[in-house]
C-alpha cells in the first residue's frame, strides 16, 4: 500500500479504512534462543534445555523453568524425530502465514527426548494421511538457505518405518 | 556464563504489514461526506450541553449523553495556537515508509466553536510561523472523503 | 478503608538503548529476580502476577502470554495492562486494589519495554484512529513540542530554564547505576547547543528510548510484617482521564480546561488531608518526557503557583540537595522504558524512603513521596507512598 485509501460500504453511506500496520519489528532471540537457532543453522541439530530440578526438557530452550522458576542453562540434544501430538490444516490463506501457498499444515511434535510440544509445519504428506501419534522427522533446508531461523527446518515429514 | 567467549546473538526481523479494516461509523462518515461533497466541516452540537462534539460522535464526550442530530457547519478558518516542525524523518506506520514531504503541524483554534484541530500548515518558512497567525483550509479539488489530508491539503496563511 | 498495603520488594534492570542479548521475556526476568531477592521471597509465595507493556511498540501481541514462565505467572492469576505512558503505574494501582480489597495477599507486578524491537513513535502514530489522528499524529514528541511553545508564551520561562531541568536530570542519572543516559553534561550550554529535534525541543530536551524492566512486590499488612522490616506503604492511588482531542491534553492554552495532573493531585491531597504538599510531602519522582513538562507539572501538582514552575528550577529547590527534590534518579529524561517508566518512578521513591538510593539519595529525610505517570491523551496516575502509616 503506497497511500492511505478509503472505501464506502456498498449498502450504506459509511466509510471504511482498509489500512495496515507496517512497522518492522526485531526480536532478539536471547541467550539460549540464539544458541538454539545457531545449532539449527550450523549443525542441523535441535537443542533443548533441561531443568535438573524438575527433570524437564524444554524445546525450544528457554532460560527459566515454568515449574520451579529456576534459571536454566543446561542445553541438551534432542532428536530430530518425534511424535505428532496434534495438527491443523489451514486452507484459508492469510497475509501473515510463514510460507507461500495452501494448505499450510501446522503440527505440534513431541520430539524424542523432549517434554514439550514443538510447533512447526508438516510437509510431504497428504492431509488425509495425517494421524495423531504418527512418527515424523525434521526436514532441514540446504546449508545455503539456513539463516538461524525457526524456518531453517522446512517442515516435518512422516517417518516411514 | 560470564566467562564464556562472546556469543553470537540472533535477531529475527519481521516486516510483513498487518492489514486491518477500520469502520468510521455513522457520525464520522457524515463529516467525511460533507468534506468530500461540499468541502466543508460539519459536526454535531450536543442536544444536552450544547457543546460542539469534535470529532462528531454519537456520544458527547463532555456530558456522556447521546449528542443528538443538531448538525452545524464549522468554520474552516482559525488561529494557530501552537505549532511545531520536525527535524528528523518520521515513519508512517500505515505505509511502512518514512514521510518525505514535511509540513509544520499546528493546533488550530477554529473560529466560533471551541474546536482545536491539529492540521498541516502550508507555510514551510519557519520564520513566518507564529502563534496567533490566521489560517484557512485549502480543500483538494477532488476530495476522496475520509477527512484529513484526503480532503484538505493543508491550512494556508490568510491576511485579514 | 481496605487492607493496608506495602511495597516489600523492588527490582529493576540496567537500562540501555539496545539489548540484542536478551529476548523481551528474559528482560522482564532480569527485573523479577532482583525484586524477589529484595523481598527475600520465592515465586511460590506470590499469589498473582500483573504484567505491563505497550505491546505495539515491540510488535508481540499478548506479551503476557509469551512471558508466563519469565514473569513467574505460571498457574497463577493475573493480567496485562497497556495504558500508554501510565502502564507501569496502572499495574501497581490494580494490584493495590486487589490486595486492599483482600482478593490477593501478595502480588508481583512486572513492566517492561524493549524499544530496540520496533518503532515506538511509529506505533504511537498508529495508535490513533485511522480516520482521525492518523497521518496527523506524530508520536509523543509532537505534543510535547507544542506544549513547550505554549509554556514559553504563558509562563515567561526561557530555554535556559528547561536546560537547567535537563542538567539536574543528568546529574542524578550519572549517580544512578540503573539509568540509561549518563551524558556528563557540564553546563546548560551543552543542552542549548544540542541539535534541534522538533521545534522548540532539542535533542537533550526530550526523553530517550530505553530497553528496561522493573518489578515490584506488594503485600497486605499481615504478610508485610512477616516479609520485611523496611516496608514502604501505599497510602493512596489515583487515576484521572482527560477527554481526547480536547485542549488540556498535555497543555491548556485556553485557560478553560483542566489538566488531569491537577485534578489527580487535588483529589489525592484532599483524600489524604494534605493541604500543603511542599510541607507535607518530601519529594517526588514524576513522569516528565520533556524538561518543559517537568516545570509545568510542578505547578499542576501544587508545588508552586501557576506559571512559576521555572522559578523552582532557578532557585535549585528541586535538586537532589534541594528543599523539595524531584527526580533525583535522573527521571524520564534519562531513562525511558515506556511501559516500565512509571514502575521505575515508584521503585525510586521506595529507594529514597528506605534511604537506599546510594549516590543519588536526597539530602533531606524522606518520609512521604509520590510517583506519577502520564499517558496517551493526558491521563494521570499518582501513587502516594509513606514510610509509616
Ligand atoms: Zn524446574
Ligand atoms: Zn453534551
Amino acid at each position: 500500500m503506497t497511500e492511505r485509501t478509503v472505501e464506502i460500504l456498498e449498502d450504506s453511506d459509511r466509510f471504511v479504512f482498509p489500512w495496515q500496520l507496517a512497522i518492522p519489528n526485531t526480536y532478539p532471540a536471547g541467550v539460549v534462543g540464539s544458541k538454539f537457532l545457531i545449532e539449527l543453522r550450523d549443525n542441523k541439530k535441535i537443542k533443548g534445555i533441561k531443568c535438573p530440578e524438575c527433570n524437564q526438557v524444554y524445546v525450544p530452550p528457554r532460560s527459566t523453568c515454568k515449574y520451579c522458576f529456576g534459571e536454566l542453562s543446561e542445553l541438551v540434544d534432542v532428536s530430530d524425530k518425534g511424535t505428532l501430538v496434534t495438527y491443523a490444516v489451514s486452507y484459508e490463506p492469510t497475509p501473515v502465514q510463514p510460507v507461500e501457498g495452501t494448505p499450510v499444515i501446522y503440527g505440534i511434535v513431541k520430539l524424542d527426548g523432549a517434554d514439550t510440544g514443538f510447533v512447526h509445519m508438516l510437509g510431504e504428506v497428504d492431509p488425509k494421511q495425517l494421524e495423531i501419534g504418527m512418527r515424523v522427522k525434521a526436514v532441514f533446508k540446504t546449508k545455503k538457505k539456513r539463516v538461524a531461523s525457526i524456518l531453517d527446518i522446512k517442515y516435518f515429514k512422516p517417518l516411514k518405518i | 556464563m560470564a566467562n564464556e567467549p562472546a556469543q553470537e546473538y540472533i535477531q529475527v526481523t519481521y516486516k510483513k504489514p498487518r492489514p486491518y479494516r477500520w469502520a468510521a461509523g455513522e457520525y464520522l462518515s457524515r463529516l467525511y461526506r460533507e468534506c468530500r461533497d461540499n468541502k466543508r466541516l460539519m459536526t454535531v452540537k450536543c442536544q444536552h450541553c450544547n457543546e460542539h462534539v469534535w470529532p462528531p460522535s454519537k456520544v458527547c464526550g463532555r456530558c456522556k449523553k447521546p449528542s443528538g442530530d443538531n448538525w452545524v457547519v464549522v468554520s474552516d478558518k482559525g488561529s494557530v495556537v501552537q505549532f511545531t516542525y520536525t527535524n528528523f524523518p518520521m515513519f508512517d506506520p500505515h505505509v511502512g515508509k518514512y514521510m518525505t514531504e514535511e509540513h509544520p503541524f499546528a493546533t488550530i483554534d477554529l473560529d466560533d466553536c471551541e474546536i482545536y484541530w491539529v492540521a498541516k500548515l502550508e507555510e514551510k518558512d519557519k520564520d513566518k510561523l507564529k502563534p496567533g497567525m490566521r489560517v484557512q483550509a485549502v480543500w483538494r479539488e477532488e476530495g476522496r472523503g475520509g477527512g484529513l489530508d484526503h480532503d484538505i491539503l493543508y491550512f494556508r496563511t490568510i491576511e485579514e | 478503608m481496605g487492607n493496608r498495603v506495602a511495597i516489600v520488594g523492588i527490582g529493576q534492570t540496567y537500562h540501555k538503548s539496545h539489548r540484542p542479548d536478551v529476548s523481551q521475556m528474559e528482560l522482564v526476568n532480569e527485573a523479577v529476580r532482583p525484586a524477589l531477592a529484595d523481598a527475600q521471597m520465592n515465586m511460590k509465595d506470590i499469589d498473582a502476577v500483573f504484567v505491563g507493556n505497550m505491546e505495539t511498540f515491540e510488535g508481540i501481541y499478548l506479551p503476557d502470554h509469551s512471558m508466563v514462565d519469565f514473569s513467574g505467572a505460571y498457574m497463577k492469576p493475573g493480567f496485562k495492562i497497556a495504558s500508554g505512558g501510565t502502564t507501569g503505574c496502572s499495574i501497581l494501582e490494580e494490584a493495590f486494589h486487589c490486595v486492599t480489597a483482600g482478593i490477593f495477599d501478595k502480588v508481583l507486578v512486572a513492566a517492561f519495554e524493549k524499544q530496540d524491537s520496533g518503532d515506538s513513535t511509529g506505533a504511537i502514530t498508529a495508535a490513533t484512529t485511522p480516520a482521525w489522528g492518523k497521518g496527523q499524529a506524530r508520536g509523543a514528541i509532537h505534543e510535547f513540542a507544542k506544549q513547550a511553545l505554549s509554556y514559553i508564551k504563558h509562563s515567561g520561562a526561557t530555554e535556559a530554564h528547561a536546560a537547567m531541568v535537563r542538567l539536574k536530570a543528568d546529574k542524578g542519572a550519572c549517580r544512578n547505576p540503573y539509568s540509561h543516559l549518563k551524558l556528563g553534561l557540564k553546563s546548560i550550554d551543552d543542552i542549548l547547543s544540542s541539535e534541534p529535534l522538533e521545534y522548540p525541543l532539542r535533542l537533550f530536551d526530550f526523553c530517550p528510548q530505553s530497553c528496561g524492566a522493573c518489578a515490584i512486590i506488594i503485600a497486605n499488612e499481615e504478610e508485610t510484617k512477616k516479609i520485611t522490616n523496611k516496608p514502604v506503604w501505599i497510602a493512596d492511588t489515583i487515576c484521572v482521564h482527560q477527554e481526547i482531542f480536547r485542549a488540556g491534553a498535555f497543555c491548556d492554552f485556553t485557560g478553560k480546561e483542566r489538566y488531569s495532573q491537577e485534578i489527580a493531585a487535588e483529589r489525592l491531597y484532599k483524600r489524604n488531608g494534605i493541604t500543603n504538599p511542599r510541607k507535607e510531602i518530601d519529594m517526588a519522582e514524576v513522569y516528565e518526557p520533556s524538561d518543559w513538562e517537568e516545570m509545568l507539572i510542578y505547578e499542576l501538582f501544587g508545588l508552586c503557583p501557576r506559571n512559576e514552575g521555572w522559578k523552582l528550577v532557578e532557585k535549585g529547590i528541586t535538586e537532589i540537595e534541594g528543599e523539595w527534590p524531584v527526580n533525583p534518579s535522573g527521571g524520564v529524561l534519562s531513562t525511558n522504558p515506556i511501559g516500565a517508566t512509571p514502575t521505575v518512578r515508584i521503585a525510586e521513591c521506595v529507594l529514597q524512603i528506605r534511604g537506599e538510593a546510594g549516590e543519588h539519595q536526597v539530602t533531606k529525610d524522606v518520609n512521604t513521596a509520590f510517583a506519577t505517570a502520564l499517558g496517551g491523551p493526558n491521563w494521570t496516575s499518582m501513587i502516594l507512598l509513606k514510610k509509616s502509616v
